[in-house]
């Protein structure tokens, strides 16, 4: 059962001059449970499709179909709680808010959840760290930590929230090898022991090749 | 709320010119604010001696043209006599007194003395100390019977006591003033010049034949001020003394002259306000109060658009993280209200330091007491009379104000940013 299916998506960008095709009629689809890698040379449009599954984009034309749900008509408002509720994101540049904790970062999405009382968020966010084996760093400063261990917390604010979908974007793009695949073994233990899905871009060859299955993308279609 | 605490901790050191200069702007503007809010205050709460400013009102001013030739016409305060017929027993009145609004700059000596000091005086009838609030250091006020007969009777303030008699006892002793001699029967507390309307340091009796000032039946130095019950309508006095002004103008027809009625009688608040108060002019508080609005007005925008700039640029460095809040389903109305109270704080923080310096200001710098001559401690409101919870409250006001002015731009336009040009920003 797909909880992910894109269809005749297309992403046109306008500038006054300039019209630049990202996503050519592309349609993609989703099992729930899989691990799906996305790869392409630089440009073809991994990213803008990341974007618009995380509907944080929206496609020119096309139909976007998440868990059942299409989000042609869906307000911004709208948009924001599904995010929260069933998408998680790791970036490839961790993305951590400089200003706040360990435990500030990972909580995130759970401050923009209602109905989740103060110490029901830390103890979600202890329960998560632990499971990372990331407990003593829950009061370190991003800027005190290695390049693996933001990956590590940024893993964790992904999946604090126990959403459906993991989105992540060259997850390993700034990390050595050995935190690399640090990196991925978290996310396939995810992917085992969860049942989460995630649809992962990447230009690594072997990284990709552990996935489930591999979409390749050329100048915005797909080509296998 | 700890989260933003942190952030503003945050910013304050990555930041720190930036957000030292909002900070400290703030504390400046609200600090302008508040002087100019206190400034405004002392014209109007009531303080002693016009601690009945409330319900206090002025008779004042008689305006007089020919019928034939309305360009001759002649205006000033009111001859004792004309303030009688026009003010005397008005329904609605508590109590009220016949004295010379403007006082005179007089010279006071000693008997026997060769130092002279100048000396604000007035002449008042006895309602004058029911009026105005002077309380009594030594002695006693003169009567209504002495201040009729116009005995020579003064009534001084402590200081001038002090300065030309010495030591108390002053009571039974005599000044002379402008060169007559007058008996002291009582002392009073020293007390505010900021108090136009009732601020004495020499109260000389005055009465039914007194002639001082006087050039016509109608015109002189007099005026009239009454303490209205509460509850009554300023409307109900001015229609007793439109009827009074017609019963005048039935006189003064005679002599082909006629009244130019000016709105009289006027409460304490619009001649505080009024831009200029002439005899021959209605006292107009709108046009000052108008300015006032836009000095406000100013005081506000100038620092608002200079903070929004300063938040504009404290937000370009968190362009990215707000990408992430919104991929993390921060919804757009939320990074605004985030975004106004984190500033909220910081203005809020400010505006504490802005209000400390404001209530500093106000207990020491005696420039806001303007125009005291001889100024000492005794001679000022106290502090408490404009520096309460109602200034505080407006300078807060005032805070949260200049807050949603300066943040709500940056934190809309942060709001509409685009999620993935936020995050994909370096």
């Amino acid at each position: 059962m797909s909880i992910i299916k894109l269809q005749e998506i297309t992403k046109v960008y306008q500038t006054r001059d300039i019209e630049t095709t990202a996503l050519e009629n592309v349609n993609v689809s989703v099992e729930r449970g899989e691990f799906v890698s996305i790869m392409g040379p630089s440009g073809c449009g991994k990213s803008t499709l990341l974007n618009i599954i995380g509907l944080l984009d929206r496609p020119t034309s096309g139909t976007v179909e998440l868990l059942d749900r299409t989000f042609e008509k869906a307000g911004d408002t709208d948009l924001s709680h599904f995010r929260n509720a069933n998408i998680g994101f790791v970036f490839q540049s961790f993305h951590l808010i400089p200003s706040l904790n360990v435990a500030a970062n990972v909580e995130l999405p759970l401050i923009y959840r209602s109905g989740m009382s103060a110490s029901q968020r830390r103890r979600r966010v202890e329960e998560v760290m632990e499971r990372l084996n990331m407990t003593h760093r829950l009061t370190h400063m991003p800027s005190q930590l290695s390049g693996g261990q933001c990956q590590r917390v940024a893993i964790a604010r992904a999946i604090v929230g126990s959403p459906s979908i993991i989105l992540a974007d060259e997850p390993t793009g700034n990390l050595d090898s050995k935190m690399g695949s640090e990196v991925m073994s978290l996310l396939h233990t995810l992917n085992k022991e969860d049942g989460t899905t995630i649809v992962m871009v990447t230009h690594n060859e072997a990284q990709a090749r552990e996935t489930d299955r591999i979409v390749r993308f050329f100048d915005g279609r797909v080509i296998s | 709320m700890k989260t933003k605490l942190k952030q503003i901790y945050y910013d304050m050191r990555h930041q720190p010119v930036i957000a030292w200069v909002t900070f400290l702007a703030t504390a400046m503007s609200v600090f302008l604010i508040m002087v100019v809010v206190m400034m405004q205050r002392a014209k109007t709460v009531p303080f002693a001696p016009e601690s009945c400013r409330e319900n206090l009102v002025i008779g004042a001013n008689l305006h007089i043209e020919n019928i034939d030739d309305a360009g001759n016409n002649s205006s000033s305060a009111l001859s004792y006599s004309a303030a009688k017929m026009l003010y005397d027993g008005l329904d609605g009145i508590d109590c009220m007194t016949f004295y010379t609004m403007r006082p005179e700059e007089s010279e006071v000596y000693a008997p026997g003395g060769d130092d002279f000091i100048t000396a604000q005086s007035r002449r008042a009838d006895a309602g004058f100390f029911e009026v105005f609030d002077h309380p009594l250091v030594e002695g006693r006020y003169f009567t209504a019977e002495e201040a009729n007969a116009l005995m020579p009777l003064a009534v001084i303030n402590e200081s001038t006591a002090r300065k030309i008699l010495g030591n108390a006892p002053w009571a039974g002793r005599e000044i002379i003033v402008d060169n007559s001699v007058y008996t002291v029967t009582g002392v009073i507390r020293d007390n505010s010049s900021l108090a136009t309307l009732g601020h004495a340091e020499i109260v000389i009796p005055t009465g039914p034949g007194d002639t001082f000032g006087q050039w016509t039946d109608y015109l002189g130095s007099m005026a009239v001020a009454m303490v209205k019950k509460p509850g009554v309508d300023m409307e109900h006095l001015r229609n007793q003394v439109k009827a009074r002004y017609s019963k005048l103008d039935a006189q003064l027809a005679a002599e082909g002259k006629r009244t130019i009625y000016h709105e009289a009688p006027y409460e304490q608040s619009t001649l505080a306000d009024a831009a200029f108060f002439g005899s021959n002019t209605t006292p107009d508080a709108s046009h000052s109060r108008r300015m006032r609005w836009v000095i406000y007005g100013i005081l506000l925008i100038v620092p608002a658009i200079n903070l929004s700039s300063m938040l504009h640029s404290r937000m370009r460095r968190r362009v990215n993280e707000i990408g992430v809040r919104r991929a993390f389903g921060c919804t757009r109305r939320r990074i605004i209200t985030d975004i106004i109270t984190e500033n909220f704080i910081v203005t809020l923080a400010g505006g504490i330091v802005g209000v400390t310096l404001g209530i500093i200001f106000a207990a020491t710098y005696s420039g806001l007491y303007e125009g005291i001559e001889y100024y000492n401690q005794g001679d000022t409101p106290a502090v408490s009379a404009f520096l309460n919870f109602a200034t505080i409250a407006t300078s807060l006001i005032i805070c949260f104000v200049l807050n949603i002015l300066s943040a709500s731009v940056p934190a809309w336009q942060a709001a509409r940013m685009n999620p993935v040009e936020a995050l994909n920003s370096k």
